[in-house]
């Protein structure tokens, strides 16, 4: 048996056997190499109730080499891309260390929900809005972990389609007001919602961004 | 017999101290095995090695000074003529030999007696006091062995040796040679520890096994792994040329770019191995200059530097390399058998001739006439070359990026755009190929009008777009 795989076997029973850490790892089809992980949304954080689940990859010549992960559930975090769930976390590139195990990497990404790194953003968007508005981006964050992750007061178990419950506006981290006044002008909501998005037309920012300027975008 | 009967023991008596020693020494085996050397009953006659511990590594003083020189021999004492006091740190002091006769009474009426009494390296100079010390805390009816062992195994002796424990909790230890003594115990230091390093075991924090210290190692930062796993680790970056990663595997470590020393390396790694490190090396320290240019030689590309300044950078001269390893001459420009300095650098005659034989029909007259004219097997050969050249450079144009601070090309295989050159640190945009600041290379992406704003992460693969867990199984 090769030494890569007597490890992971070893990390997959060691996490099983582990009641206190809260980290799961599970076999995703017959290889050992691809694998799901998963762990609840920290407390006292927009996270908190949601479950969250990693895409594991280990690579041919782990533990040498630093495991794959990227997120399966959609998150929220100036430090996870809103589009593929990619993490750019050290430890998965240069500060990687053949000692960090699977469950360690795991705690790192929960205690990565915990502190935002918005100068070091991997989603410049998010991180923006991060630091526009630390209030309405939780909201969204929590929004999303409703959603995505079925925190608390989630629609994803209830029994309606979530693609029939699901506000777009809310998904942006937009005002639904916002919204409108634009799409009253006579553009398309999904259009709105975009150039809002990518503007940052939050919070305090609201005042630094003219109109015109949002029009001059939607008619881009 | 008759001294039997002078001293009247009975037989009972004599049986049961019999019976006491061999408990006491079968308890004291239990115990110390490493102290207790060797023991034959028949002769009551025992062998004791007792080394003193010190716990954690702590500092020993050895000293001559003039206060203490009243405990040194006549003699001694008036050789020193200026005090000296050398420092070390130490876990352990040289063993102490106790070689000991039980009389038969023993323990209930008669102490042991004691044969011989040695020190190692004789740091302890007053073995009689000793002796006397040992001898005196015998009780009547009571074994003894153990509370010699322990007493000076624990270090509790020191202070009636004169080995006293400053404020600072350094022990000073007086000799007349300081000079002489400490490397003595020091080395007994360094053997004892490398014996019970090899006798422990240790679990490898790479591999979750463990090993006993004889397949380990314990790195200079104090971390410990086991062989296989350092060999395998540090073989796989030197065989990617990645020695920057050839050090302590701890994440501390790996944060610090803790690289590991040659004796390490050397320790680990196959000997072709630590050969190639060394090249590596090499190579990198030489390749931080950047007017560096391999040796054109297939077989040779070793690095050769720009020679000291030859006085006028514009003259031809300046385009003169020499490799130091084959003595290849060669122009610095073009990379071509040196032409002078007064030449240009010449077009290169084949590829001129393969550009111009690729575009002519298959079969014309054409070809065939180059083909006779230079051999058809080189021409074929030629064209292989060139068309591996062209691919490879279409490759690097399509699937790479060039770092923008030394022109190393890059393929990202997964992550955002924000690249880090390995080579040399040079922040840069895999998207377009600009230089980003080091202070916040994210600007580049979070600043409308930017052409790649918003494209820290923009995947052109399918693969990387957010699907549900099935479609992972493409991976």
């Amino acid at each position: 048996m090769d030494a890569r795989l007597r490890r992971v076997n070893k990390e997959i029973t060691d996490c099983k056997n582990d009641k206190s850490s809260n980290i799961k790892i599970d076999l995703i089809d017959e290889s050992p190499f691809h694998l799901k992980g998963s762990f609840p949304g920290p407390q006292d954080t927009p996270y908190e109730g949601g479950h969250f689940e990693v895409d594991i990859v280990i690579p041919e010549s782990y533990p040498f080499q630093p495991v794959k992960m990227k997120f399966i559930t959609k998150v929220y975090h100036p430090n996870v891309s809103s589009a593929s769930g990619a993490i750019c976390l050290d430890i998965l590139k240069d500060a990687w260390s053949p000692v960090l195990t699977l469950k360690s990497t795991l705690i790192s990404l929960q205690s990565l929900l915990c502190s935002p790194e918005p100068n070091d953003p991997q989603d410049a968007e998010v991180a923006k809005h991060f630091t526009t508005s630390k209030r309405s981006f939780e909201e969204t964050a929590r929004y999303w972990t409703q959603i995505y992750a079925g925190g608390p007061g989630g629609i994803a178990k209830s029994g309606k389609s979530p693609e029939a419950v699901r506000d777009d506006v809310a998904i942006a981290g937009l005002e639904k007001a916002h919204v409108d006044q634009f799409e009253a002008i006579g553009f398309e909501r999904g259009k709105v919602i975009d150039v809002l998005r990518r503007l940052n037309y939050r919070g305090a920012n609201v005042a630094n961004i003219s109109e015109d300027r949002v029009v001059e975008e939607l008619l881009k | 017999m008759s001294t039997f009967a002078d001293i009247q023991y009975d037989q009972v008596d004599l049986e049961q101290c019999h019976a006491m020693q061999l408990e006491e020494w079968e308890v004291l085996e239990s115990i110390y095995p490493d102290c207790c050397i060797s023991s034959d009953f028949s002769t009551r006659y025992i062998k004791l090695e007792i080394p003193v511990d010190l716990g954690d590594s702590r500092s020993v003083a050895v000293t001559n000074n003039k206060n203490l020189s009243a405990l040194f021999p006549t003699e001694l004492a008036q050789e020193i003529s200026n005090s000296i006091e050398l420092y070390d740190q130490l876990s352990s002091l040289p063993p102490v030999l106790l070689h000991i006769s039980l009389p038969a009474a023993y323990p209930v009426y008669a102490p042991p007696e004691i044969i011989s009494l040695q020190v190692t390296h004789s740091w302890i100079l007053q073995v009689n006091e000793l002796q006397a010390k040992l001898l005196e805390m015998w009780q009547s009816g009571e074994g003894i062995l153990y509370n010699w062992v322990e007493w000076i195994r624990s270090a509790e002796f020191l202070p009636s040796m004169n080995v006293t424990e400053d404020d600072f909790s350094t022990l000073h230890i007086p000799h007349p040679a300081p000079q002489l003594l400490l490397p003595l115990l020091k080395a007994h230091d360094t053997a004892s520890k490398s014996v019970q390093f090899s006798q422990n075991a240790y679990t490898c924090s790479v591999c979750l096994s463990s090993y006993k210290g004889a397949r380990c190692l314990q790195l200079s930062c104090s971390h410990i792994f086991c062989r296989g796993c350092l060999e395998d680790f540090w073989g796989l970056c030197i065989t990617e040329g990645d020695i920057g990663r050839v050090g302590c595997p701890d994440p501390a470590c790996v944060k610090n770019n803790r690289e590991a020393d040659e004796e390490e390396v050397m320790r680990v790694v196959s000997e072709s191995d630590l050969k190639r490190w060394k090249w590596l090396r090499q190579k990198r320290a030489l390749e931080q200059d950047p007017t560096m240019i391999h040796c054109p030689m297939q077989f040779c590309q070793t690095p050769v530097p720009k020679p000291k300044a030859t006085g006028d950078e514009d003259s031809g001269w300046a385009r003169l390399r020499t490799c130091q390893a084959c003595d290849y001459s060669f122009c610095a420009f073009c990379r071509r058998t040196w032409h002078g300095p007064l030449s240009e650098c010449p077009i290169s005659f084949t590829e001129v001739f393969i550009i111009k034989y690729m575009a002519l029909p298959e079969n014309s007259q054409g070809r065939q006439d180059i083909e006779r004219r230079y051999g058809a097997s080189n021409v074929r050969k030629l064209i292989a070359k060139y068309e591996e050249e062209q691919s490879n450079k279409k490759w690097l144009e399509s699937s790479t990026m060039g770092c923008p601070g030394c022109h190393v090309h890059v393929e990202k295989s997964l992550g955002c755009n924000h690249m880090t050159c390995a080579k040399c640190k040079q922040h840069f945009c895999y998207r377009c190929g600009d230089k980003l600041l080091a202070s916040n290379p994210y600007l580049h992406f979070s600043t409308p009008g930017q052409p790649c704003f918003s494209k820290l992460f923009d995947f052109t693969s399918v693969d990387d777009e957010w699907q549900p867990v099935e479609g992972f199984d493409a991976l």
